[in-house]
């Protein structure tokens, strides 16, 4: 996986446990059109604080371009804003 | 009294690890930490003094406090980034919530020092030092120092012997081994200038100075030497203030892109400041009685004068009137270029004991009450004095500290 590190838009479901659970996002590619990928599963998340900056990471699976593939998000909690973090 | 176990807990180059931390977390594959790089103000504005360096950039020679311009020079390919004061703030903030778990006596000493007491603390104090070093490592991406001593002057000592990721100790029988053989300007509270006095009389290191004849050392340098003899000699028993202190003095300063030459415009510049140091202790619902003014010429050469008032205030008007006196007192012409103002030794707000011997006037209260209100709803710059038009110099200056109350190092422990 490469580091990305793209704000990406995110329609998520907030339940009440801890963390946001993200459904699908949006983002733009190098052609200037949007892509939609939905998260079929979630493999972990963890959440980090480092520099006392609390995010919640997401290993998740989803099929992008027909491939099955695995891409790591990040949920800020202070902005709540979302970033496509690797893939 | 002997059996104290106190720790000193010091962020390695504090500013710096949490920008890089911040950086890597952000996706950055650069880790600051590791080439030469300083934290430092803007450079496009001049603003530029180095407030954090890597430790590759230490071995170009660079300092803390000197000028980014002259930084560069030293060494050209260095990666200058700004200060994001509110960043540090969430950062050290981390790190004290996360040693609350380890005792809940602990002193914010500064933004990036703590003072933690683990007299009685659950493990044996190694490995209690070990795991919280290893944890901050691990859940906030930054490396500290730790002093382990027997107070907290020696602590703080130890804290400081070498860099970075270490954890040292330095207990009552280790000081002549440990602490006595650095040289004197190494001790806490020694500065440039107590430094050359006691260097003028042959003394250069710790130990030189703790063996000194206190009678000889109070009659030469008085209170002051008493202090640093008894801290040469380790001692110090200061509890670790575990409750938040209040806040002891609100001050601004402001480093201007281009020298000031005449009176009228440092005046301005000094009413700019006033105004935030007014509206900021006013927030706090205080006032102050002492005044202090200092400057710095374009030469970096620094002098201050301070007054105390008899009628605490903290109205803008009598802050600028007294920083103009202390002003015209001390300024000799030479160009300059940083202003600061600072009040302290200060007041709650409920009474004050009037004087015969100053002015006082209640409109001011009422005056400043108003503008501090237009201020809040309309924003800062909704109201301001005229004199300020066309004159380049922002109405109200200072004000990049987080609104937070910010936690400073004092000179004393």
């Amino acid at each position: 996986m490469k580091i990305i590190m793209k704000p990406i838009e995110m329609i998520a479901w907030f339940n009440n446990t801890n963390y946001p659970i993200p459904l699908r996002f949006k983002i733009e590619t190098e052609d200037k059109t949007n892509v939609v990928i939905k998260i079929d599963k979630i493999i972990f998340k963890e959440e980090e604080k480092i520099a006392g900056n609390r995010m919640v990471l997401y290993r998740c699976e989803g099929v992008i371009d027909n491939l099955k593939r695995i891409f790591e998000l990040k949920y800020e909690l202070a902005t709540c804003k979302w970033f496509l973090f690797k893939m | 009294m002997n059996d104290r176990i106190v720790f000193h807990i010091d962020v390695n180059s504090a500013y710096l690890s949490w920008e890089a931390a911040y950086n890597l977390q952000m996706g950055s594959n650069l880790d600051l930490r590791e080439v030469p790089s300083i934290v430092g103000g803007d450079q496009e504005k001049r603003h530029g003094i180095v407030l954090a360096k890597s430790i590759p950039a230490k071995k170009y020679g660079i300092k803390t406090g000197e000028s980014v311009y002259s930084a560069l020079e030293k060494c050209p390919q260095l990666i200058v980034v700004e200060p994001h004061y509110t960043r540090y703030m969430k950062a050290s903030k981390a790190m004290v919530d996360f040693l609350y778990d380890y005792s809940p006596y602990i002193q914010r000493y500064s933004i990036d020092e703590v003072f933690l007491d683990y007299s009685n603390g659950n493990l044996p104090y190694m490995e209690a030092a070990v795991k919280m070093k290893e944890g901050i490592k691990k859940e906030l991406g930054f490396t500290v120092n730790i002093g382990i001593g027997s107070n907290k002057l020696l602590a703080k000592m130890a804290s400081d012997f070498t860099k970075p990721d270490r954890i040292h100790t330095l207990f009552y029988d280790e000081i002549e081994e440990k602490m006595w053989p650095l040289p004197v300007e190494d001790l806490f509270m020694i500065g440039h200038r107590t430094k050359k006095k006691l260097n003028s009389r042959g003394i250069f290191t710790i130990g030189e100075l703790a063996r000194l004849d206190r009678d000889y050392i109070y009659s030469w340098l008085k209170k002051p030497g008493i202090l640093i003899w008894e801290y040469a000699n380790g001692i110090e028993n200061s509890d670790v203030r575990a409750d938040k202190s209040k806040v002891k003095s609100v001050g601004n300063s402001t480093t201007l892109p281009f020298d000031v030459t005449s009176r009228d415009e440092a005046l301005k510049v000094l009413l700019g400041i006033s105004e935030m140091v007014g509206m900021r202790l006013r927030e706090l619902n205080m006032k102050s009685q002492v005044i202090s003014v200092s400057l710095k010429t374009s030469e970096f050469f620094s002098y201050s004068h301070q007054k105390k008032l008899y009628i605490p205030t903290s109205s803008t008007n009598t802050i600028y009137k007294m920083a103009s006196a202390l002003f015209d007192e001390m300024w000799d012409g030479n160009p300059l270029r940083c202003f600061s103002i600072s009040l302290s030794s200060l007041l709650d707000e409920n009474f004050i004991q009037l004087s015969l011997f100053e002015d006082f006037n209640e409109k001011d209260i009422l005056l400043d009450k108003s503008i501090d209100n237009l201020r809040v709803k309309f924003g800062q710059d909704s109201i301001i004095r005229s004199s300020f038009l066309y004159s380049g110099i922002d109405p109200i200056i200072g004000g990049v500290v987080a609104e937070e109350s910010y936690p400073m190092m004092s000179s004393y422990l």
